[in-house]
């Protein structure tokens, strides 16, 4: 009961909070791709958290997302709405055909795969100029604004999608962690001979979550797409930028857990905006420098995440209640 | 009637015949004991049987379906499992969670729950049901190993040294145990290095000695089978006594 109501009081408060930022301005930027990272990084966590196969290639998918709706707007006029469900196939299709051969893998094996499969899709979108438009990237076509063509004048509907699909991502997610998918997917992950040997068909389960995650994966690329209006190969299948910083969003946060990820996109995109924006005037790439201290700084001082953080101050809180 | 149908299987890895032309059959409802000294291959043997470890030859037959070269989920949905000797527990979760796990093989996550709860209390560990796996005694481990195994439903249940570092009393009530499961027409393959407690339980013995069956018999026959005496039990026999 309990539970719920905060549940439900960090859903308004994040509901009311777009509205109270400058429709035009910087922050409610940063906030919509906080939210939108943090979908993200709860949709790596399926994979990441649940089976605990690190995927450094979730970029992969996310392309294949903002890839696909966008070529469709572009070539029929397709509504984004529906490319997203398109880029979700494809990026369920892509996410089967690398975890065929990917799924034995363990630990730095599978996260080297990944991200090979990543940069290799990178390569793909760069060479590929026919469908793609190659390294210039492509643009979203400005359409007149309406819900059914997904395209507004300001930013604020982006960020109540992006907060809509977040949630949507992490009701997911838990729905996932509480289920028999979830029982068994901790199984495999403690110990894989026994979760055979008790009637798990691990290769299966392995692959329905590389899946799921896959195809959701690609769903967001269609929301950055929209957002972002302007993108090319170099953004949207970056490494660094897209897998590489989903994967430490949900580490920093707390991996496996449906805060997690929110906390980490909470405290990353955030504060990496905010170096960019003290000390980009500085030396070349000091703000990068910064950022990069300061997660240093907070890996050493919380390596499990900031779920431990949040754990604790819930148990002060409920202590203090009882007493 | 047969439940289990062993015939010829070997193994070898590198230059070690691990199992060699291993043939024998259970009939359903029997308690079979299966020992030998260290290194005899009786784990490899019950890997073997479980499909983890898949034999060079042989054929292996559960209830009249074939299951060498099935992957060990396949062999457990078709009645067959077994527990680990070094133990092998989910650690990081509940002991619930271990044996509602196993459970999810026939059942929803709710009857999963109930029938987990039935499987802990049999083995008396109902009380410790919330309490993480890792933080069990070992001998408590090998306990909740039993249950998860047996909640899975199987027919044939082969238990690997689940016996290891029990006191009396707790031997005496998995020695019961193992009567029970075998009256609700569960048949048994104990491996146990605690020759009083094998020779009371079991209807039959197999002896196995560098991979290869020496004996197959009645606890009296095998413990008066001369060549059993030579290789293993004299020994063993005298320092139980």
């Amino acid at each position: 009961m309990k539970r719920w109501i905060a549940i439900l009081a960090v859903i308004a408060i994040a509901a009311v909070l777009p509205l109270l930022l400058s429709p035009t301005g910087y922050w409610i930027r940063v906030l919509t791709f906080t939210l939108l990272f943090a979908a993200m990084a709860q949709v790596w966590n399926i994979i990441g958290g649940l089976a605990n196969q690190t995927s450094l290639g979730h970029a992969a998918f996310f392309g294949i997302g903002a890839y696909t709706s966008t070529i469709l707007v572009l070539k029929f006029g397709i509504s984004p709405w529906i490319g997203m469900f398109a880029g979700g196939f494809l990026g369920g299709i892509a996410a089967l055909i690398i975890a065929v051969p990917t799924m034995r893998l363990q630990g730095h094996y599978f996260a080297l795969a990944t991200l090979a499969f990543g940069e290799v899709m990178r390569v793909i979108a760069n060479v590929w100029t026919s469908l793609t438009g190659g390294p210039v990237g492509l643009s979203v076509p400005f359409v007149p604004p309406s819900i059914a063509a997904y395209s507004f004048k300001q930013l604020l509907p982006h960020a109540y999608i992006a907060l809509i699909a977040l949630i949507i991502v992490t009701v997911i997610f838990e729905a996932i962690r509480r289920s028999a998918m979830g029982y068994r997917l901790r199984a495999i992950k403690e110990n894989p001979a026994a979760a055979e040997v008790i009637g798990i068909d691990t290769t299966k389960v392995k692959l329905q979550t590389a899946v799921i995650s896959g195809v959701l994966m690609a769903m967001l690329g269609t929301l950055y797409a929209q957002v972002a209006v302007f993108f090319d190969p170099d953004t949207v299948f970056s490494a660094a930028s897209i897998s590489i910083r989903v994967a430490l969003i949900a580490i920093l946060g707390g991996v496996g857990t449906a805060i997690g990820p929110i906390l980490g996109a909470l405290f990353i995109i955030p504060v990496e905006e905010l170096m960019n924006d003290l000390f980009s005037s500085g030396a070349a790439g000091l703000s990068q420098l910064i950022f990069g201290v300061i997660l240093i700084a907070v890996i050493l001082w919380r390596p499990r995440g900031f779920i431990t953080v949040f754990d604790s101050l819930m148990a002060r809180f409920s202590n203090k209640a009882r007493s | 009637m047969t439940i289990l149908d062993v015939r010829g299987i070997s193994r070898r890895f590198g230059g070690l015949q691990a199992l060699s032309d291993v043939t024998f059959s259970v009939p359903k409802g029997q308690i079979v004991g299966l020992i030998g000294p260290n290194g005899a291959g009786k784990t490899t043997f019950f890997s073997t049987l479980v499909g983890l470890i898949r034999p060079d030859s042989g054929t292996i037959q559960l209830d009249g379906t074939s299951v060498v070269g099935q992957k060990p989920h396949k062999v457990a949905a078709l009645g067959m499992t077994k527990t680990f000797q070094n133990v092998a527990l989910f650690a990081e979760s509940s002991v619930l969670d271990n044996v509602l796990t196993a459970g999810l093989l026939r059942h929803d996550v709710e009857t999963a729950r109930k029938e987990a709860l039935i499987c802990l209390d049999r083995v008396g560990l109902k009380s410790v049901a919330h309490k993480l796996a890792g933080n069990l005694s070992f001998p408590e481990r090998a306990r909740v190993e039993l249950a998860r195994a047996l909640c899975t439903g199987p027919k044939v249940l082969l238990l690997d040294e689940v016996m290891a570092a029990l006191n009396p009393v707790e031997m005496q009530e998995i020695m019961d145990l193992i009567r029970s499961l075998r009256d609700d027409g569960i048949t048994l393959l104990v491996v146990e290095h605690h020759m009083r407690a094998i020779m009371t339980i079991c209807d039959r013995i197999l002896v196995l000695n560098f991979g290869r069956l020496l004996a197959d018999g009645t606890p009296e026959q095998v413990a008066n089978d001369p060549v059993v005496v030579e290789a293993y039990l004299g020994r063993s026999m005298e320092a139980h006594k």
